[in-house]
């Protein structure tokens, strides 16, 4: 913990260092860039941005857990989808994301929908492989154990191969999120009226380097506390009977 | 359903087991009675495992027939008479403590809920677990952890208990208590027992009789005739060992030739 903190400061000195070296309009300090950002907070536009883009981030990364992990656990289980699949899943892969999106703009409209369909689908085939690597780890004896002790199926899924599976579900839904919201900015900026990716490209066009720190600061400090403070703090509750303790 | 039949043998006739090009087991005729322990000596290979799979009614393609305490069991189906099972590892559910692995069983099993805590207490102790009830199976050793599957096993009620291997990835000395302590929770249940080992001396010191399989069939069978209870250190059982053991290696190396 303190190590972390150590570091976090040594990168904000860093980050003070080098501009008072560079101009203003390369690179505000952090203290400026902070200013920024509670103006923009007094002002009352970041809530509508920021909550524009988090439920873009929520339904992408819904539809992306919708669609990956029931794929990804197919794949694991079963030899026959991990060989139909995995040559689609990789091309999925390839896909870049900035295609995902002008498809989905071009043929479902500039909406919400289309937006939150983009996100997903780009980020659903890494959520398959990460879950399908996963699933190869399970322990399938278990599952005769459970047979032979009269176990229905549906007993079997939900008491014996639920459990193992949380765990990269939960893991697939942290390494998710960090690629949902990097999609999600580059949607907006593409094809939406509003959120942080609009804003983003808004001052960056008006080159104000102090808007373009500005946003971002705000959105890395909103996903690291999802990350660090709410995904982590479930993990720990979830998976109590681990051995292992995370870090 | 009524248990008044008490009969818990079981009657294999005329096994036939295939796998693609190979034939596992090969015509196998097995009589276990009610309440005896038969140990299965085997070479790897011989159609052990694949002989539990089928009494369990894991596998049901074979041909012949199977029967537990004069009932049939039809081909795919469940076996008539409640099993009780211990593989060679504990099979565990590691996010489950001790005691809930039990529940797992149970609820699975017939067995009403108003008993379920005067069998669990029963069993955990007789198996001296009662102090880890609620532990979870990382905090057990391997000796413990196979005690609690054994409590898993019989929490169950079981008519018949299969065990494969149970006590081989054990270190010896752990081995040796719970074979004892196997041999004191038979008497006191006496549950039919067939039990799957490579270890001669195993087989002789739990078994009624052994029964040496190879080829898909049965070698040869022996009766194991010390009186209980048994001594590690008795001569005579030692001896029939010896017995049991060049058998045992008999049979290996006829499989052995077989192959080549």
């Amino acid at each position: 913990m303190l190590l972390k903190l150590g570091s976090m400061l040594a990168v904000v000195a860093a980050w003070f260092g080098l501009s008072l070296l560079l101009p203003d309009t390369v690179l505000p300090g952090p203290w400026e860039t902070l200013k920024v950002l509670t103006e923009n907070v007094v002002d009352g536009q970041v809530h509508e941005h920021l909550l524009a883009t988090l439920g873009r981030v929520l339904g992408g990364l819904a539809l992306a857990m919708a669609v990956g992990v029931p794929v990804g656990i197919v794949m694991g289980l079963n030899r026959f989808a991990e060989k139909t699949l995995d040559v689609w899943v990789m091309v999925a892969l390839t896909v870049p994301s900035l295609c995902y999106a002008i498809l989905a703009f071009i043929w479902i409209g500039l909406n919400e929908t289309a937006a939150i369909v983009a996100i997903g689908l780009t980020s659903a085939p890494s959520i398959a492989i990460n879950l399908w690597e996963g699933v190869k780890n399970i322990d399938t004896r278990l599952f005769k154990m459970a047979r032979v002790f009269n176990a229905s199926r549906w007993v079997v899924v939900r008491r014996v191969l639920f459990p193992q599976v949380l765990p990269y579900i939960m893991a697939s839904l942290r390494f998710g999120l960090g690629i949902v919201w990097k999609i999600t900015v580059l949607v907006e900026l593409l094809g939406r009226p509003d959120g942080v990716g609009f804003q983003l490209f808004y001052w960056y066009q008006l080159a104000d380097m102090g808007q373009v720190l500005a946003w971002t600061l705000l959105f890395t400090l909103v996903m690291l506390f999802i990350e660090l403070v709410i995904l982590q703090r479930l993990e720990r509750r979830l998976f109590a009977w681990r051995p292992e303790v995370r870090l | 359903m009524s248990r008044e039949a008490t009969d818990n043998g079981i009657r294999v006739e005329g096994l036939i087991k295939e796998f693609p090009g190979q034939r596992v087991l090969d015509g196998l005729d097995l009589t276990v009675a009610d309440g005896e322990f038969v140990c299965l000596l085997g070479p790897s290979g011989c159609g052990k495992s694949t002989l539990l799979n089928i009494l369990s009614g894991l596998d049901g393609d074979y041909r012949g027939s199977v029967r537990f305490g004069g009932q049939p069991m039809a081909p795919g189906g469940k076996p008539p008479v409640t099993i009780g099972y211990l593989f060679q590892e504990p099979r565990l559910l590691p996010w489950l403590t001790a005691e809930r692995n039990v529940d797992f069983a149970l609820e699975n099993s017939r067995v009403p809920r108003a008993r379920w805590a005067a069998i669990k207490d029963r069993y955990f102790a007789l198996t001296g677990l009662q102090a880890f009830r609620h532990y979870y199976p990382h905090q057990l050793s391997g000796g413990m952890a196979q005690r609690l599957s054994l409590v898993r096993a019989l929490a169950i009620e079981p008519d018949v208990l299969f065990m494969d291997e149970p006590f081989s990835g054990l270190d010896e000395l752990t081995a040796r208590r719970l074979r004892v302590d196997l041999l004191d929770i038979w008497r006191e249940t006496g549950k039919t027992i067939l039990f799957i080992t490579h270890n001669s001396y195993e087989a002789t010191f739990l078994g009624d009789r052994v029964v040496v399989l190879s080829r898909g069939g049965i070698r040869d069978q022996i009766t194991v005739q010390v009186p209980r209870p048994r001594d590690y250190d008795d001569a005579a059982l030692f001896q029939v060992g010896k017995t049991v053991s060049a058998t045992f290696i008999e049979a290996a190396e006829a499989a052995e030739r077989d192959r080549h």
